[in-house]
């Protein structure tokens, strides 16, 4: 166990010792600061106002930190964080195996099998790390811009439409971040899967956002409503309903468990294709 | 300590290694030649496990490497074509790194192998900032960590400096000398395989054509003659083959002093007789080409 801690450790110190881990934070932080900057605009105001009031509640109190919190994240996510971890678990193995370093691993009496899962490890930390880093940054900005108030959830395509007070808000708001990281780690697993297979790691990257459009763009054609519970970006979609009235948990357990049992067998594809890859210059 | 047992590896149907096998005993420091894709990658990548054969089976110290990897190579050390370091963390952190898969090392014997690669001065140091000669000598002893009882070096004077290669020539001796390691080379650099190997295997084309000692075979003969027309006849009735350079070879049990005794007979002036030992390239060259 001391020395399976140790190898961790040895990967994340990998990690973090590079910039790019950094720069991706940063990176966040300023597209939070853009996204906080758009949404203190007098227009955009306005119809967040409007939306709020039309629904019978007070905007002093729910045009908040909170709100503002969780508009951020909504925005910043989907569009930069699926990104970002994309690249970063795309790199994982075959930016190892592209530069030499994974043959100098491979000279070590360890088995493929175990550097996959330290790998896979320091892969769903990242991702939690930086789901609660965007999320706690965002909260803190919006606090910081508007301070503490009630929760407003506008998630149309979800079909969330809810108001919560500020502690029930605050917590379901935490109550996202496990969940919203699971739902991503689906990004990094299928990025981390391909990242197996021999290919660079641009595309590794490349096939994993394009699965993820080509899943969001058939989600979205009306002829396939029908199928929508179908699709993984509908599933990676569930963390949302947790600021639901009434949390549905048949059907978040239910998408969950599938997102579990595909990041499972995203992982197992990239073992066996890894442990039969022969590794040569 | 090292049995490969017909291993046989092609990539996409071109054959790179065919039926190589060979035996190397403890404590040997063993060479591995061949012009480039002859298969010696290949072989050290079958060796390391990073290949997967087509058939046979490499043994390190009794255990399969294909069968039992962890158990073969966990008293293997190698430098692996150009080795391929972390550049943004210190070489103490990449040290670190590397050997915490082989299992938990105090930090005074990575100190005790820094030191004996002299690099205790720049170990702290970003490896972006390390000269080629530094990384060789990193990679090295990360090859020599924990504790290998068998090394496998992949060119690893490539890129040196005159004295770097000698440096690096003295710790291989030293290694093998003061440790017992066994150590299995490959080298470009015939001299420095012929100054460290007891034996060495050459590959042609995947294929395995020799494997032994090159040393204590008939040495060759440079004879000085004042008529060369008037001692061919005498020199094909002893025996004696001509090679380049004017250089000539006994017939096994042939005596040099008959030689000379015959010519002088023959009214050829014998002007000085010199024992050319063949060096490694001359016993490579003479393989490869028929």
């Amino acid at each position: 166990m001391r020395l399976f801690l140790r190898q961790v450790s040895g990967e994340l110190r990998k990690l973090f010792a590079r910039k790019r881990t950094f720069i991706g934070f940063g990176a966040f932080l300023t597209f939070e600061i853009v996204v906080l900057f758009l949404l203190r605009l007098d227009k955009v105001q306005a119809t967040v106002r409007r939306v709020i009031e039309n629904a019978g509640y007070d905007a002093a109190v729910y045009l908040s930190g909170l709100t503002l919190g969780f508009l951020i994240v909504l925005w910043t996510v989907l569009l930069l964080e699926a990104l970002f971890l994309a690249l970063v678990a795309g790199d994982v193995v075959s930016k190892e195996v592209e530069d030499g370093s994974m043959r100098m691993m491979l000279c070590r009496p360890v088995s493929r099998g175990r550097i996959l899962l330290l790998k896979g490890l320091v892969s769903l930390f990242y991702t939690f790390g930086l789901t609660l880093f965007v999320m706690l940054t965002a909260l803190l900005a919006g606090f910081a811009n508007s301070g503490i108030g009630g929760l407003f959830v506008f998630a149309p395509l979800e079909g969330v439409f809810a108001f919560h007070d500020f502690w029930p808000g605050l917590l379901r708001y935490l109550a996202a971040v496990p969940l919203l990281s699971l739902s991503l780690f689906t990004v990094t697993a299928m990025a981390f899967c391909l990242s197996c297979f021999n290919m660079k790691p641009s595309a590794a990257t490349v096939i994993t956002l394009s699965l993820l459009f080509a899943d969001t763009i058939l989600k979205n054609i009306p002829y396939f409503e029908s199928l929508k519970g179908i699709f993984l970006t509908a599933k990676m979609s569930a963390w949302i309903h947790v600021f639901d009235y009434r949390i549905p948990w048949e059907m978040m357990v239910e998408n969950y468990a599938w997102l579990v049992a595909i990041n499972a067998s995203l992982f197992l594809i990239g073992w066996q294709a890894f442990e039969r890859r022969d590794f040569k210059s | 300590m090292v049995r490969l047992d017909h291993l046989s590896k092609s990539f996409r149907g071109r054959p790179a290694l065919s039926g190589l096998s060979l035996e190397i005993q403890r404590g040997e420091i063993f060479g591995l030649l061949g012009h480039n894709g002859a298969g010696k990658s290949t072989t050290f990548g079958l060796m390391l496990g990073h290949l997967h054969p087509d058939s046979g089976e490499a043994f390190i110290a009794g255990h399969s490497v294909q069968r039992e990897r962890a158990k073969a190579i966990s008293r293997v050390g190698a430098i692996f074509e150009a080795p391929a370091f972390y550049e943004y963390m210190s070489g103490w952190h990449n040290l670190q790194f590397f050997v915490s898969l082989s299992g938990i090392v105090p930090d005074e014997r990575l100190m005790e192998v820094v030191k004996l690669v002299r690099l205790e001065k720049r170990i702290h140091d970003p490896v972006r900032a390390y000269s080629h000669g530094m990384r060789q000598r990193l990679a090295l002893a990360q090859a020599l960590l924990p504790n290998p009882e068998f090394v496998l070096l992949d060119e690893p004077t490539e890129g040196l400096d005159p004295e770097g290669i000698q440096e690096m020539r003295e710790m291989i001796r030293r290694l093998r000398d003061e440790r017992g390691l066994t150590v299995m080379l490959s080298s470009h650099l015939l001299s420095e395989i012929e100054r460290l190997c007891d034996r060495v295997a050459i590959l042609h084309q995947g294929r395995m054509i020799f494997c032994g000692s090159w040393k204590g075979g008939e040495p060759h003969w440079r004879l000085d003659l004042d008529d060369a027309a008037k001692a061919a006849p005498v020199l094909e009735k002893l025996g004696v083959v001509s090679g380049a350079h004017h250089l000539v070879s006994l017939r096994p049990g042939g005596d040099m002093a008959d030689v000379v005794a015959a010519l002088v007979h023959a009214g050829v002036r014998v002007r000085g007789v010199e024992v050319v030992q063949a060096t490694l390239e001359d016993f490579y060259m003479s393989h490869l080409v028929p």
